[in-house]
């Protein structure tokens, strides 16, 4: 599947509290702002897209979109099945999506196994194809350990494994991955990585966002970095090295940031 | 809708509240260990305490007594009849009876004086302390036996029949109601108002776990990944909170009634001269399960609605309380004398189930009413289920702050000019118009008469301008206040007459149909106490400007920028014929709105309608007031039984007016 986007945006309202100079007494107002701001890029079958950006520049709000739990206020996504055409029905849309973010978080009171049931069966799946894709999951991110335990006493890390399991068990063709190392030790996050390098020889999309450059720098085909809502710099890894005369991806990040805000004055 | 999707999600729901703890608590503890335990420590509390005021000992103090010897024997003599223990204190110089009362020296204080020629006691004490209340209870019984006695005395002394002096007659109370019939009284009082509770609180926890609760744990964004459609996330959620209401209402109820059978025959209340035939009470059980089931869908639909708004488990209690507090009230409806079961109280949401409930008790089974009760409150949890999936796809309510899709909810100052109200704005104001005309409407209309009616009519008119002025909208556009021309007036009223003689024809068909005993002699009575231009600017003047503006100004206006002119015009008459309760008037009113909303979409004239509203509205007074010379004047109008000659006359002139009044109105250049 192929994921395009022609200019969406995303408006906030944000509240903003002034301090009066009699008193210091605050007062409120409010003012509308684009946390996306008209964004065009495009995430291909069998690549990794990674999505960088520091913390506010919209990384979130986009994915979201491009995940179908946000609508844009402008723009439009456009999401390509294999031959082309565009998909519109949003049930089929989810169900090509797996989608992952910091704040989809799981249901604390069901083991790993109920709660992969329950979605099994939400996706339509019926019971053997089902309990037969739930033990493959386990397999593939040795979960064997804790699969029958409470999500609520899971460790951060087996609790990212089983999220990412909650993304798995539809097979999506699609993958969204909000920050799924963040604050994971070395083997989880190397488990995932890997899980996400697989996926690409599957010829699935994988869009990722982080803030660890060197993992990007490894892992990603082809990088948009956003800044305040914008794309301010698309290409590979090395592209980018080259045009900002850099020779990691961190210091890239800088130059680039550094560049957009030299420009703005 | 999916259904094996809805009974996954079903699953999911059920499962994730009970494994709550809170929740587990709430339903099993709460009804089945606390009630007992609170019944039978209340108990114990209550049986220590008649022990302890027989066994203890009372200080009186007595203060010029006559004869205080005597006195103090007569005190003694009678402390076994009374069971009581009294010291008996005489006061010391300087002493008063309120500085001794307050020290708590002393429980009562009994002082003789003389008042016209008679003995006369005063027994002082302190309300606000036990003792000294049960010791003046105590005194003033035994000196009542004491005057009793002295006026026997005295009639025998005399030579006289007391019996017959203090008795000239006798008389004794029969009471023809069953055992049954006055258990279900007492039933009717009770029963409807614990129901009512346990239902709200076994609805109450669950909506806002699976609300704010999923919002505040982090699993909604989670939710929102899943191939699931918002009808089916909120009527898997809706059955899952309105499945623990039942149970807990029926925790409740079994909980209550072991209680009450184990205080029934510990107490001996069921002996011989007190047999209740509990067979007699199945009809009424049968029903008041089938208001369970529903109400219970009732209260969770409410409770999930003001739930969903909510962020925090914090904000979804705030939000809950006013509905907790109208739902307590609507509950002790059952306890007001005056108030019956009718057509008109069926429609009010949880008074209606109160109503009823003490109606069936007292072996009342209207049908038609109860199939009212049952089917307002179905429609009424439906009409939450949609506002719901309305609420659960606004991005607002999901991930921003709370409350924003109603701008009602924000500040004045941060609102832009010229805003068009947004759906939620007005399902918002209609819940508030319908709730206005149910609770207060009848009120006003009752305790002021027609200034009443033109009260009630002003104020939704406020509420509606209010609602406007607040949330900035541009008043010109969104109310269509703009001139009109004499065509535009012509085609105006052309399509009301045709529509109005089209009506007429329906209204009495539909009459035969189904018969509908609409309660409006108290209104045409109204008419006829008063002056003719009272009624005519009430019942006519007033609702055509003030329904006018709240119909075709405020809600046409906010539907035509949210849909196409064809459905806003529907929408509008719909709203404006439910507006009105009744079945009939949802047909005729509606169809009539539909025709008010289309004249206004065209011209963008609200004065039109409110000429024809006027005309209409004046034309029913009239109709009413003067019925003789409109009958003969109007023949066609008025009679029940036309030939069928002279209705297929209205039939075609009426199809011929309206058509030529709404091609009138429809013209382009109309403005």
């Amino acid at each position: 599947m192929k994921i395009e986007t022609d200019k969406i945006c995303k408006q906030f309202t944000r509240h903003v509290n002034e301090v009066n100079d009699k008193g210091g007494r605050k007062k409120s107002h409010k003012e509308d702002f684009y946390a996306v701001d008209h964004v065009s890029m495009h995430a291909d079958s069998g690549e990794i897209l990674g999505v960088l950006g520091p913390n506010g520049a919209g990384k979130t709000t986009l994915l979201r979109m491009l995940g179908t739990i946000m609508h844009p206020s402008e723009g439009s996504v456009f999401i390509r099945d294999d031959e082309g055409q565009i998909v519109k029905d949003p049930v089929i849309l989810k169900k090509n999506i797996g989608y992952l973010s910091g704040n989809t978080k799981l249901y604390n009171r069901f083991s790993v196994r109920e709660m992969l049931f329950m979605l099994a069966e939400i996706y339509g799946m019926d019971k053997e194809a089902s309990e037969k894709r739930i033990e493959e999951i386990i397999g593939i991110l040795s979960m064997e350990k804790f699969a029958d335990n409470r999500i609520g006493a899971l460790s951060t890390g087996q609790t990212q494994r089983a999220n990412i399991a909650r993304c798995l068990i539809h097979s999506p063709k699609v993958y969204i991955f909000d920050e799924p190392t963040l604050g994971l030790d070395l083997l989880s996050s190397e488990a995932i990585i890997n899980f996400m390098k697989t996926e690409r020889e599957q010829g699935r999309t994988v869009l990722y966002s982080t803030h660890y450059m060197e993992e990007a720098q490894y892992l990603c085909d082809r990088i948009n970095m956003l800044y305040q809502g914008r794309i301010i710099a698309e290409g590979t890894p090395g592209e980018l090295m080259e045009r900002t005369g850099t020779t990691n991806l961190r210091e890239t990040f800088r130059a680039l940031i550094k560049e957009t805000e030299a420009e703005h004055e | 809708m999916n259904k094996k999707i809805i009974s996954a999600l079903y699953k999911k729901e059920i499962t994730d509240i009970l494994r709550d703890k809170k929740t587990i608590l709430m339903m099993i503890v709460v009804p089945l260990i606390l009630y007992p335990l609170m019944f039978l420590g209340s108990m114990a509390l209550f049986s220590s305490i008649l022990s302890a005021s027989t066994s203890k000992a009372y200080t009186v103090a007595l203060d010029g007594v006559n004869d205080p010897d005597a006195m103090k024997q007569y005190f003694k003599d009678n402390e076994e009849h009374f069971k009581y223990t009294f010291i008996i204190k005489e006061p010391e110089e300087g002493e008063t009876d309120a500085a001794l009362l307050e020290a708590g020296t002393i429980d009562a204080y009994v002082a003789e004086s003389v008042s016209d020629n008679h003995p006369y006691f005063e027994i002082a004490y302190r309300a606000s302390e036990t003792d000294s209340q049960t010791a003046a209870g105590m005194v003033e019984k035994m000196l009542s036996k004491y005057r009793d006695e002295l006026r026997s005395e005295a009639f025998i002394e005399q030579g006289l029949d007391e019996k017959a002096m203090m008795n000239p007659i006798g008389f004794f109370m029969k009471d023809y109601s069953s055992n049954e019939e006055n258990v279900g009284f007492l039933m009717g009082y009770i029963l409807p108002f614990l129901l009512i509770v346990s239902i709200l609180m076994g609805a109450l926890y669950p909506a806002i776990d699976t609300t704010a609760g999923e919002k505040e744990r982090g699993t909604l964004e989670t939710l929102l990944t899943l191939p699931v459609n918002n009808m089916e996330l909120i009527t898997a959620k809706f059955l899952a909170v309105s499945t623990i209401a039942v149970a807990a209402a029926i925790l409740n109820l079994l909980s209550m009634g072991g209680l009450t059978a184990f205080m029934a025959s510990s107490m001996n209340m069921l002996s011989d001269n007190m047999n209740v035939d509990l067979v007699s009470f199945i009809p009424s059980m049968g029903v008041t399960f089938i208001c369970i089931l529903v109400f219970a869908l009732f209260a969770s639909a409410v409770s999930l609605c003001s739930c969903i708004m909510a962020k925090s488990f914090k904000e979804a209690q705030n939000l809950t309380t006013p509905i907790m507090l109208i739902f307590l009230l609507g509950g002790m409806a059952g306890m007001i004398p005056s108030l019956e079961l009718t057509e008109k109280t069926a429609l009010i949401p949880v008074v209606n189930i109160t109503l009823l409930i003490a109606s069936i008790f007292k072996f009342h089974f209207d049908l038609s009413i109860i199939a009212i009760v049952l089917f307002s409150n179905i429609a009424y949890s439906a009409l939450a289920v949609v506002i719901m999936t309305r609420l659960f796809s606004s991005e607002d309510i999901l991930f921003a702050d709370s409350a924003a899709s109603f701008r009602i909810m924000e500040k004045r100052a941060d609102i832009k000019k010229g805003q068009i109200p947004g759906m939620g704005d007005l399902v918002l104001l209609f819940a508030i118009l319908l709730l206005g005309l149910l609770f207060i409407g009848g009120l006003f209309a009752g305790k002021f008469g027609l200034w009443g009616v033109i009260m009630e009519q002003l104020m939704f008119l406020v509420i509606t301008v209010f609602y406007g002025w607040y949330i900035k909208v541009d008043f010109k556009k969104l109310f269509h206040f703009n001139g009109f021309n004499i065509r535009g007036l012509a085609g105006s009223v052309l399509a009301w007459a045709g529509a109005y003689l089209i009506l007429v024809l329906l209204s009495a068909l539909l009459a035969a149909f189904f018969p509908e005993n609409a309660d409006n002699t108290a209104l045409y009575d109204l008419w006829g106490n008063n002056p003719v231009w009272l009624a005519v600017v009430s019942s006519a003047l007033a609702p055509a400007i003030c329904e006018e503006v709240m119909f075709r100004g405020f809600m046409l206006g906010t539907l035509e920028n949210k849909y196409s002119a064809v459905k806003a015009v529907i929408l509008t008459g719909i709203l404006f014929g439910a507006y009105h309760m009744s079945l009939n008037g949802l047909i005729i009113i509606g169809l009539l709105g539909i025709v008010q909303s289309y004249i206004v979409n065209r011209t963008k004239s609200i004065y039109l309608t409110m000429i024809t509203h006027f005309i209409n509205n004046l034309l029913a007074v009239l109709s009413v007031l003067y019925e003789e010379q409109f009958t003969k004047a109007l023949p066609f109008l008025a009679g029940d039984e036309l030939p069928t000659s002279t209705m297929i006359i209205m039939a075609l002139s009426g199809a011929v007016l309206l058509s030529l009044g709404m091609w009138m109105v429809g013209k382009k250049e109309v403005k």
